[in-house]
């Protein structure tokens, strides 16, 4: 065990420090998604200037090729700013870019890698359908082989960012005979394809980050299929040996600086009584001060995930205990911040700095739905960790 | 940066795991209970001679020089294995005490008691006030610590020494009255911080209880079956494990980095302790109800390890600051680094 960032890596972290702070955004991320394309895309393009873009892509494809513990100083510092991470370019530097990667063709590759660092290439993720959530390998989507091309019919939802992206990895099914996670295949889909209609779906916080997506025999050239036919469901895993906990660390950091946060706030504004400050109201500085517990063990529990993950081939199932406790404790910190404010935040509205805490309440309650479900994660934890039977 | 276990730090937890397995199995840890003696003085011995009571001091004065992280795994795996004795007042008193008082700490000679005084003065030259003493029936001498200091002092000096119903029947408390005690030894919490030390080797013990629990449910939810399905493919069986298993990874991650920050002598050395103390009782006692409700019947007999770990907990939760003084701590000191 050892607490200390290597002398390299404090270097390291002035760089990223100075450099985040001349050249990131001052203002606050617009809501609306044609604004909101504008605004990640100017910043993706900026990094990408700078030589920050795809930090954890591999230098031969013009990533920065950072180790884990820089990834994870990156990290900390972007969310430091107010940058959670999670932009609209997230899919394509997270998931379709690093597929790609491992799986895609020289084509393909050159087609998009490029197109997505630059900030040029937005994507979304085609998944989730109506009938198969958490139980994604009985999706339905159904494609065709048809001379080169896929001709594609069936529907997707929950898809992120849809009437922006330029590019969607698309789940299919194209073998109805095979076992399920057998018969589908991964492609690239270009959403401005004849034939696809989009409609946004309104969010309980009043954004439309996501879609509904329908496709009526939209035709895909068979040369977008990454990996092979039927062979799918093994291309969408292969990028979970990208994912290293590292990008988790904004999260993480994000939570901690709002907790901070509710305590200034509380420092500065009356309490229930009207009149003393909140910190002295028993119950509010008990919950404050609980959250800031639970937050320092998510750090530690973040931080030595990272460990375990630059000692293994493949992160293991360990990464769902940290999404659950974070997805937990995320919402009892927003539970706290509609305590702590009170009829102002529920009435009114309440902003501070660039934090519009309504909005952000209304959040954190995707924590325990968004990129699967507590449910899902506990039967992993239950299954995988503790050997519970199925 | 790491924050894994060494090859080194590795074997330290699986000799003492070793060597509790096998001096304290559940049938002997029984027998001592229904003897009332609850520590075994060849044990005691035993512990004196690995060096556990000098784990984390240096080499001259007789310890094995090792850190506070290491003292927490000995901690945690004492925690799991429900090793009765005042290991942790002894621990810390042996960073007190010194000439040949020290030596007969570390060597297990003598065993300490942790002394609980509220309301009360502590001080290098006087101690004054009503206490609780934990281990009273084992112990020869008492540590009464506080964030300002730590003073050992004879417990054969306190008054009115009477023994209470202990929730735990593997430690025995009683209340004491201290009226103008002379400490023998004094340590300043300026000099050693040994208050911030003794709530980070609780909540190693709490984190070791809680693993505990969470095993000893898994292992239950695996085994047990009814209508022709073992109980752990139920959901509501499945997902109170995870839950324990989400608590207990905290408290042990937590606890580690609350050591390792006192071992480079950070800043946020208090604040972490806190976090940690406060962490890992809430998984000791929440895992310890949730076991015993996924143990059904056998959960609520006095045979089954469940309520030893769940009364363990609610003393750990008490010893070295209460959870309100702990949030209390937590909310005044600027955040962590």
């Amino acid at each position: 065990m050892d607490l200390d960032l290597p002398p390299d890596l404090v270097d390291f972290r002035d760089e990223v420090r100075t450099w985040l702070d001349e050249h990131a955004p001052k203002e606050p991320r617009p809501r609306k998604s044609q604004a909101v394309r504008e605004f990640d895309a100017a910043w993706q393009h900026t990094q990408w200037e700078g030589g920050w873009a795809g930090i954890n892509w591999p230098v031969e494809y013009g990533g920065r090729g950072l180790s884990l513990l820089q990834q994870m100083v990156w990290y900390e510092e972007y969310a430091r700013l107010g940058f959670s991470g999670i932009d609209c370019f997230f899919v394509a530097l997270q998931h379709a870019g690093p597929t790609l990667i491992v799986r895609g063709d020289k084509a393909q590759k050159s087609a998009h890698l490029p197109l997505i660092l630059r900030g040029d290439e937005v994507w979304a993720q085609g998944f989730s359908e109506p009938n198969a959530g958490s139980d994604l390998g009985s999706l339905q989507t159904w494609a065709e082989v048809d001379g080169d091309e896929l001709v594609v019919t069936g529907q997707k939802v929950w898809t992120s960012f849809a009437d922006i992206a330029d590019m969607q990895e698309l789940l299919v099914r194209t073998n109805r005979e095979a076992p399920k996670h057998k018969g589908i295949t991964w492609v690239i889909c270009d959403m401005h394809s004849p034939g696809i209609e989009i409609r946004p779906i309104a969010t309980i916080d009043g954004d439309a980050h996501f879609a509904e997506v329908f496709y009526d025999e939209v035709r895909i050239p068979l040369s977008n299929v990454v990996g092979d036919i039927d062979d799918g469901w093994s291309v969408a895993m292969s990028t979970l040996s990208f994912e290293r906990g590292t990008a988790f660390t904004a999260s993480q950091v994000r939570l901690n600086e709002t907790v901070e946060q509710l305590i200034t706030l509380a420092r500065e504004r009356p309490g229930p009584d009207g009149r003393r400050p909140a910190i002295h109201d028993e119950e509010l500085a008990r919950r404050l001060a609980t959250a800031r517990a639970e937050v320092a063990a998510l750090r530690s529990m973040t931080y030595a995930g990272i460990s375990r993950n630059s000692r293994q081939e493949m992160p293991g199932p360990e990464g769902s205990i940290l999404k659950l406790f974070y997805a937990e404790l995320g919402q009892r910190v927003y539970r706290l911040a509609v305590d702590l404010l009170g009829p102002e935040l529920v009435c009114l509205g309440v902003t501070t700095g660039i934090t519009d805490w309504q909005h952000d309440y209304l959040g954190s309650y995707a924590f325990s739905i968004a990129g699967g479900t507590s449910e899902i994660m506990k039967n992993i934890i239950g299954e995988r960790v503790l050997g519970l039977p199925r | 940066m790491d924050f894994l276990l060494t090859s080194e730090q590795d074997e330290i937890v699986s000799s003492v795991n070793t060597f509790l397995g096998t001096e304290l199995p559940h049938a002997r840890r029984r027998e001592l209970l229904a003897e009332g003696a609850v520590v075994d003085d060849d044990l005691w011995r035993k512990c004196g001679s690995l060096g556990w009571f000098g784990l984390g001091l240096g080499e001259a004065v007789g310890g094995v020089g090792y850190g506070l992280t290491e003292e927490a795994l000995l901690f945690r795996e004492i925690g799991r294995h429900l090793a009765p004795g005042p290991y942790l007042a002894t621990v810390l008193a042996a960073r007190v005490a010194s000439g040949p008082q020290q030596s007969a700490i570390l060597d297990g000679s003598v065993q300490v008691a942790l002394v609980a005084m509220q309301r009360a003065d502590v001080g290098a030259d006087r101690v004054e006030g009503s206490a609780l003493v934990y281990d009273h029936r084992v112990a020869d001498l008492g540590l009464i610590v506080n964030p300002g200091g730590a003073a050992l002092v004879e417990l054969a000096r306190f008054s009115e020494t009477t023994p209470a119903p202990s929730i735990d029947p593997s430690i025995s408390v009683a209340t004491a009255l201290a009226e103008g005690l002379q400490p023998v030894a004094y340590v300043s919490g300026a000099d050693d911080p040994i208050f911030v030390r003794g709530a980070v080797l609780v909540a190693a013990m709490a984190s070791g209880t809680a693993e505990a629990t969470r095993d000893l449910s898994a292992a239950h939810a695996r085994s047990r079956v009814q209508f022709g399905k073992p109980i752990g493919v139920h959901q509501a069986v499945k997902h109170a494990c995870t839950d324990m298993a989400v608590r207990a990874e905290a408290a042990a991650m937590q606890t580690f980095v609350a050591a390792m920050t006192l071992d480079n002598d950070r800043l946020d050395a208090a604040f972490q302790a806190s976090a940690a103390k406060v962490v890992a009782t809430d998984a000791a006692l929440e895992n310890a109800r949730a076991a015993i409700q996924v143990h059904g019947g056998l959960g609520f007999t006095w045979e089954h390890d469940s309520h030893l770990h769940m009364k363990r907990a609610h003393l750990l939760d008490h010893m070295l600051g209460s959870r309100r003084e702990h949030l209390a701590t937590l909310i005044d000191l600027p955040p962590a680094q």
